[in-house]
C-alpha cells in the first residue's frame, strides 16, 4: 500500500482527535462562571482566599492560551482527563474504565451479529429483488430504521422480561448472587445480556440491510457481471464471486462511517436495561451536570471511533487499488 | 423529460404543484407517507380539539397508572393525567421541534453548501474539513454536552420564545449545529456540477455576482435536492430529539413523545407492565419517522429522477 495513502489517513484521523481535544478544551471553559466556581462554589464558606488559592494551584490565573491551553493538552495526551465531580473526585479515566467492558461485550458482540444478519438480508434481498424476502425484509428494515434503540428495548422488556419472565429485567448480574463455578456465572452473565444484545441488534440490522441492498443492486448492473452472466456462469457463482466481493466494499466502508452516529444513539439501550456501561454512565453524569466524565466519554468514543474509521479505510486501502489514487 | 444538447442538464419541478401532487401520491410510498403525516399534522394544529388542554398534575384527576378504561382509553401516568391527552398534545411538540430543527440545520447546510460548492478555494477546503468532522464524530454525544452547556449559560427559567420554552428552543439549535454536514456535502455537489454548466457561465461573463448567480442561478436548481433532503432530515431531528429528551433533556411541562418515554422509563414502567404509558408515544415515533422515511424515496425519485442512480 502506498506510504502516501497510509499517512494522510492517518494525519486524517489525529487531526480529529486533535479538533476534539480542542473542542473540549473551549467547550469546558464556556462553563458559565468558571471551573473552579462550580467545584468550590457549592461549598458553605468559601473565602476569597480560598478560590484565589485555588485558581493559582490550579493554573487557572495564567492566559488561557497558550499556558492554560499547552497545560491541558499535556495532561490529556498524558491520559489525565481530570477528575469526576459526582464520583467524590475520582479521576475520570478510572471511572471510565470501570465502564468500558460491559460496553465492549454489548456492542461489539451485538454490531458483529448485526452485520452478518444486516449484510446476508441485504446480499439477498438484493439477489432475489421483487421476491418475498425483499419485500419483507425491506419492510422490515424500514420499519426498524425508524425505532429508536431504546423503545425497542421497552418493548421487548415488556413483552419476554415482564411478561413472559424468560429474562431478568434488569442489570449484569444478578445482584448478591454468590456463584458455584464460572459456568454459572456465564450464565447468569448470559440471560442478562440476551435481550439487551437482541436489541442492539435488531436495531442495527435494519440500516446495514438496506445499505447492503443498494450496494448489491448497484453492482449487479456493472458491465463485469453482465460479462459473467454472458459467459454462462451459474447465477449464484456469479452473485458470490463477482458481484458480493465488490459490493462489500463500499458497505463495510459506510458502516464504518456511520458508526459514530449509530454507537451514540445505541448507547440509550443500556439505560433501559440498566446495563453498567458508557450509555448509563453517560445518563448519570448528565443529570449531575458531571462536565468532566461528560468529555471523556466524548473523547473515549471519538478515538474509538475515529480508529474504526481509520481501520475501515486503510483495508479498504489495501483491497481497493483505486481509491489510494 | 429529454434533454437536448445545450440545455442544462438539470430537472426542474414541474409547474403546477397540483400536477406534482398528484405525480407524488401515484406512488404507493408517497401515498402511504402523505396519508400518515396528514393525520398527525392535523392532530399537531389542533391537539386541544380532540383532546382538551393539556393536563397537568395539578389538572389531573384520573387514578394513577391505571390500564386502559372506558374514561381513559389510554389509561394514566403516575400522576393520573391520561395518556391519550399527554400523547396528543406531545404530537404538536414533536413535530414543531422537528420542524424547527429542519429549517435549521437546511439553512446552514444549504447555505454552506453552495458557497462552498461555488466559491471553492480555501473556503470549500476548510467547510468541508468541518463537515466530516461532524459526519465522523459521535455527534449525539455533543449535543447532549452542548445542551446542557448552553441550558446553564442561558440560565433554566420559564422563558418563552414563539410559545416554546426556551430549554426546547436550545434542542433545536443543537440539532441544527450537530447534524447540517450532510445536506451541505450533497448540496455541494450538485453545485459542483452546475458551476460548469453554460448559463452559470453566461451570468459571469455579464458581469453577474457571485451572490446574484448563487441566488439566482445555483439555488433555484438545487431546490428539490433540498426540498427531498428536508424530509429525511425531518426524520432524523425528530429521531434526534426523542432520544436527547429520553436521557433527560426534555421539558416535564412541554412534554414531546420523547419525554413521555422518557417519564414512562423513570417510572419503570416496562418492568411494571404499564405498556399503556409507552406504547402510544412509541408508535406515533415510529409511524411519523416511517412516513417521512417513505416520502423521502418517494420525493426523491419524483424530483431528482437522474440523481436516482448515482450515489
Amino acid at each position: 500500500m502506498g506510504i502516501r495513502y497510509l499517512l494522510r489517513r492517518v494525519a486524517a484521523a489525529l487531526l480529529t482527535i486533535g479538533l476534539i481535544v480542542i473542542l473540549n478544551f473551549v467547550l469546558f471553559r464556556a462553563m458559565p462562571g468558571s471551573p473552579e466556581r462550580i467545584l468550590l462554589g457549592r461549598m458553605p464558606g468559601v473565602t476569597a482566599q480560598v478560590l484565589e488559592a485555588t485558581r493559582e494551584r490550579w493554573g487557572l490565573d495564567e492566559p488561557l492560551f497558550p499556558d492554560q491551553f499547552v497545560a491541558y493538552l499535556g495532561s490529556t495526551i498524558q491520559g489525565d482527563l481530570g477528575f469526576s465531580y459526582a464520583a467524590r473526585g475520582r479521576p475520570v479515566t478510572e471511572v471510565l474504565g470501570q465502564r468500558i467492558g460491559p460496553t465492549l461485550l454489548l456492542f461489539g458482540l451485538g454490531e458483529l451479529i448485526a452485520i452478518i444478519l444486516g449484510l446476508a438480508l441485504g446480499a439477498y434481498s438484493a439477489w432475489r429483488r421483487g421476491g418475498i424476502v425483499d419485500y419483507a425484509g425491506n419492510g422490515l428494515s424500514l420499519i426498524l430504521y425508524s425505532t429508536p434503540y431504546f423503545l425497542l428495548g421497552m418493548g421487548l422488556l415488556l413483552v419476554f422480561a415482564t411478561g413472559l419472565g424468560w429474562f431478568p429485567t434488569f442489570g449484569m448480574t444478578t445482584a448478591g448472587a454468590t456463584y458455584d463455578g464460572p459456568l454459572e456465572y456465564l450464565a447468569d452473565l448470559g440471560s442478562h445480556l440476551a435481550l439487551p444484545l437482541v436489541t442492539v441488534a435488531l436495531g442495527l440490522v435494519g440500516q446495514y440491510a438496506i445499505l447492503m441492498r443498494s450496494s448489491v443492486i448497484e453492482t449487479l448492473t456493472e458491465d463485469y457481471v453482465t460479462t459473467a452472466r454472458a459467459m454462462g456462469l451459474r447465477e449464484d457463482r456469479v452473485l458470490r464471486h463477482h458481484a458480493l466481493p465488490n459490493a462489500l466494499l463500499p458497505t463495510v466502508t459506510l458502516v464504518a462511517i456511520n458508526l459514530g452516529y449509530v454507537v451514540a444513539g445505541a448507547i440509550t439501550v443500556e439505560v433501559v436495561f440498566n446495563w453498567p456501561g458508557l450509555g448509563t454512565l453517560t445518563v448519570e453524569a448528565l443529570s449531575a451536570r458531571d462536565y468532566p466524565v461528560l468529555q471523556g466519554v466524548f473523547l473515549l468514543l471519538t478515538v474509538a471511533v475515529v480508529f474504526a474509521n481509520l481501520i475501515a479505510d486503510l483495508v479498504y486501502g489495501y483491497l481497493d487499488p483505486r481509491v489510494r489514487v | 423529460m429529454p434533454v437536448r444538447a445545450g440545455q442544462p442538464a438539470v430537472v426542474r419541478p414541474k409547474r403546477g404543484t397540483i400536477a406534482f401532487f398528484r405525480k407524488l401520491v401515484a406512488r404507493r410510498d408517497g401515498l402511504v407517507g402523505v396519508a400518515i403525516l396528514s393525520v398527525f399534522t392535523v392532530l399537531a394544529i389542533a391537539p386541544a380539539l380532540f383532546v382538551g388542554p393539556l393536563e397537568t398534575a395539578i389538572t389531573a384527576t384520573g387514578p394513577r397508572l391505571a390500564p386502559p378504561s372506558l374514561e381513559y382509553p389510554l389509561g394514566t401516568d403516575e400522576l393520573g393525567r391520561s395518556i391519550l391527552n399527554l400523547t396528543v398534545h406531545a404530537t404538536r411538540i414533536s413535530m414543531v421541534i422537528g420542524l424547527l430543527a429542519t429549517l435549521v440545520t437546511v439553512l446552514i447546510g444549504a447555505v454552506l453548501g453552495i458557497t462552498s460548492g461555488y466559491v471553492g478555494g480555501r473556503f470549500d477546503a476548510i467547510t468541508m474539513r468541518i463537515a466530516d468532522f461532524f459526519l465522523v464524530i459521535p455527534t449525539f454525544v455533543l449535543a447532549i454536552i452542548l445542551t446542557a452547556i448552553i441550558r446553564d449559560v442561558l440560565g433554566t427559567g420559564s422563558r418563552e420564545v414563539l410559545g416554546i420554552r426556551l430549554s426546547l428552543i436550545v434542542i433545536v439549535f443543537v440539532i441544527g449545529i450537530t447534524s447540517w454536514s450532510a445536506t451541505a456535502r450533497i448540496i455541494r455537489s450538485q453545485t459542483l456540477s452546475l458551476r460548469e454548466l453554460a448559463f452559470v457561465d453566461r451570468s459571469r461573463v455579464v458581469g453577474g455576482s457571485s451572490r446574484h448567480i448563487m441566488r439566482s442561478h445555483i439555488l433555484p436548481n438545487v431546490t428539490n435536492l433540498i426540498v427531498a433532503n428536508s424530509v429525511l432530515v425531518f426524520a432524523g431531528a425528530i429521531l434526534t430529539e426523542t432520544t436527547l429528551a429520553f436521557v433527560g433533556l426534555g421539558d416535564p411541562f412541554q412534554p414531546s413523545w420523547g419525554q413521555i418515554l422518557d417519564a414512562a422509563r423513570t417510572v419503570g414502567a416496562p418492568g411494571l407492565g404499564a405498556w399503556w404509558y409507552f406504547v402510544p408515544a412509541g408508535t406515533c415515533i415510529v409511524l411519523v419517522v416511517f412516513a417521512f422515511t417513505l416520502l423521502g424515496g418517494a420525493l426523491d425519485d419524483v424530483l431528482n429522477p437522474k440523481l436516482r442512480t448515482r450515489r
